[in-house]
């Protein structure tokens, strides 16, 4: 189904710089539980060998797919679309915690919160969007790299920045189907196809998990 | 109750429970805030404020409800960090509310180091330690006293400069200083006497208008703005490559900057003199620099004598706007000449060159620069940096094809003992380019707004009052004598005078900011000291491994509780108190009370610096830090209060701010140039007057001192680092790994290792180590090793990539509040600062000790070290308790 506001995060890779302040923002936002993160930034590399390589961060969040396999699971319905913004919500109210969306999503970015014992996720800080602020990783972005608003306006500075770039600069976490709307740019290193899960943790914090 | 109580207890093990009781109940004199003081009811309160969390001074709105910190955030307004915060900044609920603070004034029981304390009452507090100091300077003299302060953790540095100049006492150390920031502040001064180029240090303002650079190509030497200062300066240099700005990266570790970077050199920690003396030859041979301002603008055309390595006068000057006369070989007649300042078109000045006067050798400055850059051709430099010929020189040539530009020198070769001679070669590399106050370039005279007398922190030093007989017992002070700029003692010398007792022995030490035990090299000597001293008093936010040995623990703010004027770009910005907790203290209110105690008790030099007549210019003490911002404010007709309201407060334009070219300015009282801020007014690449500074100590020391036993050098000179991976050394057999080390972005110095978002995201250090190293060695992704080196060994997790140079290891500084209660008072499990070597060599002009480049050996461990916390709930018990404000502390 088309929306009529698809609001979605485009992310310029070669502008982030692996601060982890997106996940420190959100953590102080959203008040995320310890060990629980709504927003992870990975390392991708360094691939290549010693010293030629490249090496860049790749913020995961919330893909906000166009055909969301955690919609279609949900037993509830607490995993909807919202018609007004077209994006997944959950509704907390209704979530039983059953974690049937985490093992349907296929990026595995679906969390479950251990305070609430209920399912938890990106919803692109929807309070703040009813206040007309921007989600609180991309208002607080350092190195600018986030964008956020509504893929059919072409006015808006997601639509902006994807029209200025060579779509072959423009990639998507890999796609089995569930068609992820969030866009990643990256001209100056490689594409690395991965899934998020994939990507080994740093060693310091990979025994978390 | 009961369970806060537990929780203080595993920190502070206080002696009994019923002080205890008394700690979380609050005294009489601790008002709270009623319902009508807090403000309306709910209503969010958004303040602007400055962060702390680093050196940086970003940007910040806190909202505040009820008196209460709910949410920080950037504030757009900021000229340098545009709305953005780094994660250290956006934790600071959680290091304010955090429920070991240190809430109280306390003073040990029990043994020194057994972590056992009551609470006792400011009054008592500042008593007590006043007494102490008085006692140890009736018996033993002031200069027995030494205080340290350090960057970590919303630091205030000249207060404690002035209190030990008006003490009396002319030892006082930060362990940053000659291993931080100050080599490259010094030669800089002394070259240029502008600007440096350091990011990290809010720095380089030119790269925070990025629509207007001109600016081509930009150098990382030894910095990661991405790290160290992601929301301002890191972020800037991502503007800057977005926009096409090239930049190198020269850093043996794959960080961000290097990963983005258009030619990454990975060098061998503790060569890069080497590295840029192999630069400058380049430059200089393939004539890639600025002819014309080399010749007219720097001092290299002028002659030296090279049996003195002074300078040839044709004319001293007695007028300090005009600068002396000096000696040139002029190429029309083939004879020397006098070049009269700025210059002379009659006169075509030989840059490499030479002529015998009266039987004595004279040489330009280009020619001993030279000269002695002969020996480092690429391969030379490739050899001994580990890098290949043609990759140093495509960095080279990225920065030399694409000008104006900038070399950004960060703190790396500030902690080996090349420090100074690594400033000096990268000023001359940018120099040598004309890369000063031109457009795009990193070194600039942009305009202030003169409400500062002081660098960074507006607290006057009162350098004058410290009497010249005590000035000449500052520990090291002879032979370092750089360190005068700061008006710093030497830390290994004070140390080795507490152990030895030679000169004279120190005996009480205050000092503020951090866990000395993390942040000075080689711990276990520190430790030694601490045996050693009769008294010992730790102000901080909350406790370290240090507060374990001190005798009184004095909580002072954090920087959501501080006040503070800032100057950021052409805007000065108030870091206002948004809430004020417990009965925490602002340190610069501490010296002053210290002070006025120590008047009334009859110290004499402490009585008459409440007296402003007597004071001038270096301000009498102060009750409050707000009379001393109004003093300072009155001159734009400002007051705190007024500021505080408007913050950022813009106190010129931009265009007016941004001045380019001052040095061309016209001076009124000679018609000429200004030129530069230095003796000559020219830019001195060949730096005679460091022979005078080893001589004399001036222009930086109050009194004319003896002299160094060997002269400084006026130009760069490589040293090999002392414990040395090349050939012929003994110790790579057993130690055959180089060891260095550097920031991540979750922490700044020593702190935040007790803030929970930090702690889940980095629990425990890695070190990094490249997969050929690993292989030999016997270690593998992930496994707890061992990383020992002459002077001890800690432990850490090891993380194999490609991203490290290749007989390197990388590791992040740690210390673990979670065993502070235990016998390693957390600072011996993941300490890098037990390897690092504390003693000689040091650098001649500053003193510089060894953090990076020392040799260690690793090996796996059985496991982690006993009591760590790793697992994201371990941190649980760290979480914010968030309480009302306190309305006054009374003393």
């Amino acid at each position: 189904m088309k929306q009529s506001v698809q609001n979605i995060m485009v992310i310029d890779l070669d502008r982030c710089i692996g601060c982890m302040a997106c996940q420190v923002a959100c953590k102080l936002e959203n008040e995320v539980a310890l060990g629980a993160d709504r927003i992870r930034v990975l390392t991708i590399g360094p691939t290549g060998t010693y010293p030629d390589l490249q090496m860049y961060f790749l913020p995961v969040m919330c893909q906000q797919c166009e055909e969301p396999p955690c919609v279609a699971v949900c037993p509830t319905g607490a995993s909807y679309r919202r018609t007004e913004a077209g994006d997944i919500q959950i509704d907390r109210d209704i979530c039983i915690g059953c974690q049937s969306c985490y093992r349907a999503c296929p990026y595995a970015l679906n969390i479950f919160n251990n305070e609430l014992r209920i399912m938890d996720k990106c919803d692109q800080c929807a309070h703040l969007q009813k206040i007309g602020e921007k989600p609180a990783c991309v208002k607080n972005c350092p190195g600018r790299a986030m964008f956020f608003g509504d893929a059919n306006d072409p006015d808006s500075d997601v639509s902006r920045i994807l029209c200025e770039t060579d779509p072959a600069h423009v990639h998507t976490l890999p796609d089995s189907g569930n068609r992820p709307m969030t866009r990643y740019i990256l001209r100056k290193s490689d594409w690395v196809e991965i899934m998020p899960q994939e990507v080994p943790e740093p060693v310091n914090r990979r025994r978390q998990r | 109750m009961q369970e806060q109580a537990a929780k203080m207890k595993d920190m502070l093990d206080p002696a009994t429970v019923d002080d205890l009781e008394l700690v979380l109940s609050g005294p009489e004199s601790f008002a709270p805030l009623t319902e009508s003081d807090a403000g309306a009811d709910d209503e969010v309160q958004k303040i602007n404020t400055c962060c702390r969390a680093c050196i940086s001074n970003c940007g910040v709105i806190a909202h505040v409800r009820n008196g209460r910190v709910i949410k920080l955030e950037g504030n757009p307004e900021d000229r340098m960090s545009k709305g953005a915060m780094c994660a250290k900044g956006l934790a600071g609920i959680q290091a304010l509310y955090h429920p070991n603070r240190n809430k109280y004034p306390m003073q040990r029981v029990g043994e020194r180091g057994e972590n056992k304390w009551k609470r006792i009452s400011w009054e008592e507090a500042i008593d007590i330690i006043a007494r102490k100091l008085m006692e140890t300077r009736e018996k033993y003299g002031a200069e027995t006293v030494f205080c340290s302060t350090g960057g970590g953790g919303n630091p205030e540095i000249w207060s404690i400069a002035r209190f030990c100049n008006i003490f009396g006492t002319p030892n006082w150390f930060e362990p940053g200083c000659a291993q931080c920031y100050l080599p490259r502040v010094l030669a800089t001064a002394m070259m240029y006497g502008g600007d440096d180029s350091s990011i990290a240090d809010s720095n380089a303002l030119e790269i925070y208008f990025p629509e207007d650079t001109e600016m081509q190509s930009l150098v990382l030497w030894g910095t990661d703005p991405s790290y160290s200062c992601t929301a301002s300066g890191g972020a800037a240099v991502v503007d800057l490559r977005a926009k096409g700005v090239k930049t190198v990266v020269i850093d043996p570790r794959l960080t961000p900057d290097a990963a983005k970077a258009d030619v990454w050199l990975p060098v061998r920690p503790g060569s890069d003199v080497a590295l840029m003396l192999t630069w400058i030859r380049y430059i200089l041979d393939n004539r890639l620099y600025d002819a014309d301002f080399v010749l007219r603008w720097t001092n290299l055309p002028y002659l030296v004598n090279t049996e003195t390595n002074m300078l040839l006068r044709a004319e001293t000057s007695n007028d300090p706007a005009s600068p002396d006369t000096f000696m040139v070989l002029d190429a029309r007649t083939g004879s020397p000449r006098p070049l009269p300042y700025p210059w002379d078109d009659n006169l075509d000045p030989v840059l490499d060159g030479g002529c015998h006067i009266d039987g004595i050798e004279y040489k330009t400055g280009y020619r001993l620069l030279k000269e002695r850059v002969e020996p480092y051709t690429l391969e030379k430099g490739a050899e001994l940096c580990w890098l290949e010929p043609d990759r140093i020189e495509k960095g080279i040539r990225m920065f030399t094809d694409n000008q104006p530009g900038g070399l950004a020198l960060g703190v790396a070769t500030d902690q080996t003992p090349n420090s100074v001679q690594a400033a000096m070669a990268a000023n001359i590399i940018d120099l040598l380019m004309g890369n000063v106050e031109r457009p795009g370039a990193l070194m600039q005279r942009f305009r202030k707004s003169g409400v500062f007398d002081m660098p960074n922190y507006p607290v006057p030093i009162a350098a004058g009052r410290l009497p010249d007989e005590q000035l000449k017992k500052r520990l090291g002070g002879i032979e370092h004598k750089g360190l005068h700029i700061w008006y710093a003692g030497h830390a290994t010398s004070i140390f080795d005078a507490v152990l030895t007792g030679e000169p004279y022995k120190p005996r009480i030490w205050i000092d503020r900011s951090g866990n000395k035990m993390g942040a000075i090299a080689d711990s276990h000597k520190v430790k030694r000291v601490i045996d050693e001293l009769d008294f010992i008093v730790h102000m901080y936010m909350y406790p370290t491994s240090f507060s374990a040995y001190a005798d009184i623990l004095l909580p002072t703010t954090e920087w959501l509780e501080t006040d503070m004027m800032v100057e950021t770009c052409n805007t000065l910005c108030a870091r206002q108190a948004v809430t004020h907790l417990w009965e925490t203290m602002d340190e610069t209110e501490i010296w002053s009370r210290l002070a006025k105690r120590c008047g009334e008790l009859g110290h004499e030099a402490c009585r008459l610096a409440f007296d402003a007549e007597y004071m001038g210019k270096d301000l009498p003490y102060w009750e409050s830090v707000t009379e001393l911002w109004d003093h300072f404010l009155s001159r734009i007709d400002l007051t705190w209060e007024q500021l505080k309201q408007n913050t950022p407060y813009e106190y010129m334009s931009k265009d007016e701010w941004k001045t380019y070219y001052v040095y061309q300015q016209t001076d009124p009282q000679t018609n000429l140039p200004v030129g530069f801020n230095t003796p000559s007014k020219k830019i001195e690449l060949y730096l005679e007057s460091m022979i005078t500074l080893g001589r004399t100590g001036l222009p930086f020391s109050a009194c004319e001192l003896e002299p160094a036993t060997r002269d400084y050098d006026p130009l760069p000179y490589f040293l090999e680092p002392s414990e040395s991976p090349l050939a012929g050394s003994e110790l790579v057999r057993s130690f055959p790994l180089v060891m260095t080390n550097g920031r991540v972005p979750l922490y700044h110095h020593t702190t935040l290792r007790n803030v929970p978002w930090m702690r889940e995201l980095y629990p425990v250090p890695e070190l990094l180590i490249h997969p050929t190293d690993a292989e030999k060695y016997a270690v593998e992704h992930g496994d707890w090793v061992w990383i020992e080196s002459l002077r001890g060994k800690i432990r850490a997790l090891a993380s194999l990539t490609q991203g490290i140079m290749p007989g390197v290891v990388f590791m992040e500084r740690f210390w673990n509040p979670e065993t502070l209660d235990s016998k390693t008072r957390g600072w011996q499990e993941m300490n890098v600062n037990v390897l690092t070597k504390a003693d000689a060599p040091f650098n001649d002009v500053v003193g510089t000790y060894t953090l990076r480049g020392i040799l260690v050996k690793v090996y796996k461990a059985d496991g982690p070290p006993e009591g760590i916390w790793q697992k994201p709930e371990d941190f649980r018990v760290w979480l914010p308790e968030p309480a009302d404000p306190t309305k006054e502390v009374r003393l």
